[in-house]
């Protein structure tokens, strides 16, 4: 049986690599004969042929062109958004019922809760900050391509293998479990001591697909480092680097020191399961150990997701309140300011874990302290709209819908630094509430206003404004909704991480429901309007959409993507027909969500 | 050098000295209560390293980061955020030169009707993009 | 880099072995923590022979022969570092080991082997 086994694994690996070779000689032969992948036309659709990569699906598992990766890595976190999201959706349907009703096991639920929030956090939210780095940070800064293409194509396609292993306990293979570790993965129970079921292989494949992505991330923030440093147009200097540039550098120099640690404490986890090692077991390091080191890389990750978010947010809010940043300075410099102070928080996660009280106080004291360059940047944002021509278009409002939520989210995590305060909240639905007004009504808001922003840089069309606006409110109210219900049940002390509920909570978590639903209708929307405006949406009509020129706040990508368009209708010499595509305009009037006129 | 650090580069960190202000003052907190008493060496040094890590750490970078933008000002033109490599783009400099002249003539100018009408006309133009503002 | 970056549009913008790269990592991982020979031989091979392929590719090394000799020592390397690991623990480790090392030997050969008789297939590979 086992010999069996082997012999079919090797079989296998060996067929495996044989149509590999195959694959690589006929790429490498198409390459060495050059010009001939000129049928780039193939993808025609979107205007993304090009004569200097292959054709077809080749082109795409082949390219190392930063805004190719840069496509594959929203691909790619869409589709994690969508599964995070439906993962939730079943939880949520769970927690309508005091009892497990729905879905009949507390095992699933808790599995489904690890699934959400790793997916989230590693598979989607990453990787859409990564999406929009790589496309846009080039060609802001006026770069060619990032300093190691190579490498980032190797950043990217180790994530969906990444994925795959996270996702593997769902998957019907005999005998793995998915892992019910919460994305936390606390020892002992991650360390499979005990007589539960955390000794299976499904928690072992979750670790090394978490350890694949935190390759992926590092390899990426290096990649980003070194472009931003070395990589920059002659006219970009430090003092004209614009602010989502600024953030990215500083999230890279984050991941750079945070994520190598979380992949050397996930070796020695599964060490510790695999190999009968001791780090986090009583008798060697401690359970403890595990999470000081997971906070030590799970705080910074926390900034990690929220800067370039915020860097979106102050790069795209001026564009449509008529004005510059409001002291841009004063927002790089708190950017740069969090980066470091998020090193020094990491036990606020851990003031119930019985830490000696004195070193508490001193966590404490930079937990406040971290509040300030968050506060300035919102300060910041809310006077750059003030006495602004506002254009509430649906980037705007999700940027505006950003700043709302960041505050409800900010101020109930100041709260939570506060050790009396967290004593009594830690581990209920508070915390949930908290943070999902940040990773849900915060981070994810600001990738929405991104996507609609520069939906029309990528793709040359519009998305249809009205369904972008439907998914701007069903998902602004729908946040504070679920959200302000899980902060209002944890003042009533439910606690975290439950699949079951004493009868009393039930209004609230029906609550919390509804606005999840209304998420859910929110996010199909979203869908259906992307992939639909993306094929069959009108043309832009000019290089400058979002006729931001008038308020000269046009900036470096949009300048490319105007010379682009001239260059491609100069090509195809089909100007004209393209104009005609677009139905109402009129001679420079705004063609869609620009002229914002209901 | 000295002239890197002028007035305005000052009044751009302070956004950092709160922060660094707010870890001092519980450093001195904590060497003047000594809310909990009896901490030992180790202890004292845990206790303070976590304070004065950040500390110094922050500082560092908010004095070299400062040095990098404030100096690459001095040296080169300033540009607006994400408009540097644009061809045709109103230096930081030239755009304050523009509105302390549009200033300056709004004042000169005796004709107060004629300002207005001008007024007038440019938000006429500046209308139909932003007609409903919701 | 092999791109003049002067060039912009017109440098090909495509690489077979990105994509290897990160397929040859996760095999690799997944055979030798669970001790799965073939798994960890071909999880291997895939990986280090795309990163001799990418340093070939950048002009890093003459030749991918050369490039996969050369990387077949840190492969060893690594064998040998689990050998001397199978001795200061009760896991059994010997079978990772000399499957790590069993690669190491295998690159090596294919290096030194392909660099003497391949000359004509390098354009190729």
């Amino acid at each position: 049986m086992e010999t069996t086994g082997q012999l079919l694994l090797t079989v296998l690996m060996g067929a495996f690599l044989l149509g590999v070779a195959a694959f690589l000689a006929r790429v490498e032969d198409w390459r060495s004969y050059t010009p001939l992948g000129a049928g780039g036309g193939a993808v025609g659709e979107s205007g993304y042929g090009h004569a200097e990569k292959p054709a077809g699906l080749i082109r795409w598992f082949t390219t190392v062109d930063h805004k190719d990766i840069g496509l594959l890595y929203g691909l790619y976190a869409t589709i994690a958004f969508v599964v995070g999201g439906l993962m939730v959706m079943l939880m949520r349907a769970e927690l309508t019922t005091p009892a497990t009703d729905v879905l009949g096991s507390a095992t699933f639920y808790n599995s489904l809760l690890t699934s959400h929030g790793i997916t989230m956090l590693f598979l989607f939210g990453t990787p859409i900050i990564a999406a929009f780095a790589n496309y846009l940070v080039p060609l802001i800064i006026g770069a060619d391509d990032m300093a190691f293409p190579r490498i980032n194509a190797i950043a990217f396609w180790l994530l969906p293998p990444a994925a795959l292993l996270i996702w593997a306990g769902f998957f019907p293979i005999p005998e793995v479990i998915p892992a019910q570790t919460a994305w936390t993965m606390y020892t002992p129970l991650s360390a499979g001591v005990g007589n539960g079921n955390q000794m299976n292989v499904g928690v072992d494949l979750m670790l090394l697909g978490l350890h694949l992505s935190g390759v992926s991330a590092t390899m990426g923030a290096i990649n980003f480092i070194a472009t931003i440093f070395t990589e920059r147009a002659e006219e970009v200097t430090w003092a004209n680097l614009d602010i989502f540039s600024w953030t990215i550098l500083t999230q890279s120099g984050l991941i750079l020191f945070a994520f190598p640690l979380l992949g050397s404490a996930l070796v020695m986890l599964l060490l510790d399961r695999n190999f009968a090692t001791t780090f986090f077991a009583v008798e060697g390091g401690g359970p403890i150990l595990w999470q000081h080191l997971f906070w030590f890389f799970g705080h910074p990750e926390v900034y990690i997701l929220v800067l370039p978010p915020m860097g979106i947010v102050s790069y795209v809010l001026p564009r449509f309140s008529g004005r510059k940043l409001f002291g841009f300075k004063f927002v790089v410099y708190s950017t740069l300011a969090i980066g470091v102070l998020s090193f020094g928080v990491w036990a606020h996660h851990m003031f119930a874990t019985g830490i000696d009280p004195r070193l508490r106080a001193s966590f404490m004291a930079v937990s406040l302290a971290i509040a300030i360059p968050s506060a300035v940047k919102t300060f910041n944002w809310i006077t750059t709209m003030w006495n602004g021509k506002l254009r509430l278009t649906a980037p705007m409002l999700f940027c505006i819908g950003f700043v709302s939520n960041f505050i409800i989210g900010g101020v109930t995590g100041v709260f939570l630094a506060s050790i009396p305060v967290d004593l009594v909240l830690h581990d209920t639905y508070y915390v949930v509430g908290h943070f999902h007004y940040i990773v849900m009504g915060a981070i994810t808001f600001a990738g929405m206003a991104g996507i609609y922003y520069w939906f029309p840089l990528v793709t040359g069309r519009w998305y249809q404004r009205t369904l972008a606006k439907a998914h701007f409110w069903l998902w602004m109210i729908g946040t504070n909704v679920t959200f302000f219900a899980m902060v209002l049940l944890g003042y009533g002390g439910m606690p975290r991480r439950y699949a079951t509920f004493l009868p009393q909570f039930a209004t609230l978590h029906q609550i919390a429901t509804l606005g999840a639903f209304m998420l859910l209708v929110g996010g199909v929307i979203w869908v259906y309007n992307i992939y639909v405006s993306w094929i069959e949406g009108p043309h832009v009509q000019s290089g400058d959409p979002w006729r931001l020129d008038e308020t000269s706040l046009n900036t470096a990508e949009w300048d490319w993507f105007d010379a682009k368009r001239e260059t491609s209708l100069a090509a195809t010499d089909g100007g004209e027909e393209v104009k005609a595509d677009g139905g109402e305009v009129v001679d420079g009037a705004p063609a869609d969500d620009a002229a914002d006129d209901e | 050098m000295a002239r890197i650090f002028d007035r305005d580069t000052l009044l751009d960190l302070t956004v950092n000295v709160i922060p660094l202000g707010i870890i001092l003052f519980f450093v001195v907190a904590f060497v003047l209560v000594d809310p909990f008493g009896g901490l030992d060496f180790y202890g004292r040094v845990l206790q303070m390293g976590l304070l004065v890590f950040p500390f110094v750490a922050l500082a560092i970078l908010t004095y070299v980061s400062g040095k990098a933008i404030a100096g690459d000002e001095k040296r080169s033109p300033v540009f607006f955020q994400g408009q540097a490599t644009m061809e045709g783009a109103q230096t930081r400099h030239e755009a304050e030169a523009d509105i302390e002249a549009a200033d300056e003539a709004a004042a000169a100018a005796t004709a107060e009707a004629e300002a207005e009408a001008e007024a007038d006309a440019t938000d006429d133009d500046a209308d139909p993009d932003t007609t409903d503002e919701e | 880099m092999d791109e003049n970056p002067g060039l912009s549009e017109e440098y090909r913008r495509a690489s077979p072995w990105p994509l290897f790269v990160a397929l040859g990592l996760p095999i690799a991982e997944l055979g030798i923590l669970f001790g799965l020979v073939p798994l960890a031989v071909g999880g291997l091979l895939l990986f280090f022979g795309s990163i001799a392929g990418i340093l070939r590719e950048n002009s890093y090394v003459s030749s991918t022969w050369r490039g996969l000799a050369a990387l077949s020592l840190v492969v060893v390397a690594l064998g040998l570092a689990i050998w001397y690991w199978d001795g200061t623990t009760q896991s059994d480790l010997l079978v990772r080991a000399y499957s790590v090392l069993g690669t190491g030997v295998l690159m090596l050969l294919a290096g030194v082997g392909g660099e003497l008789f391949a000359q004509d297939a390098e354009p190729t590979l």
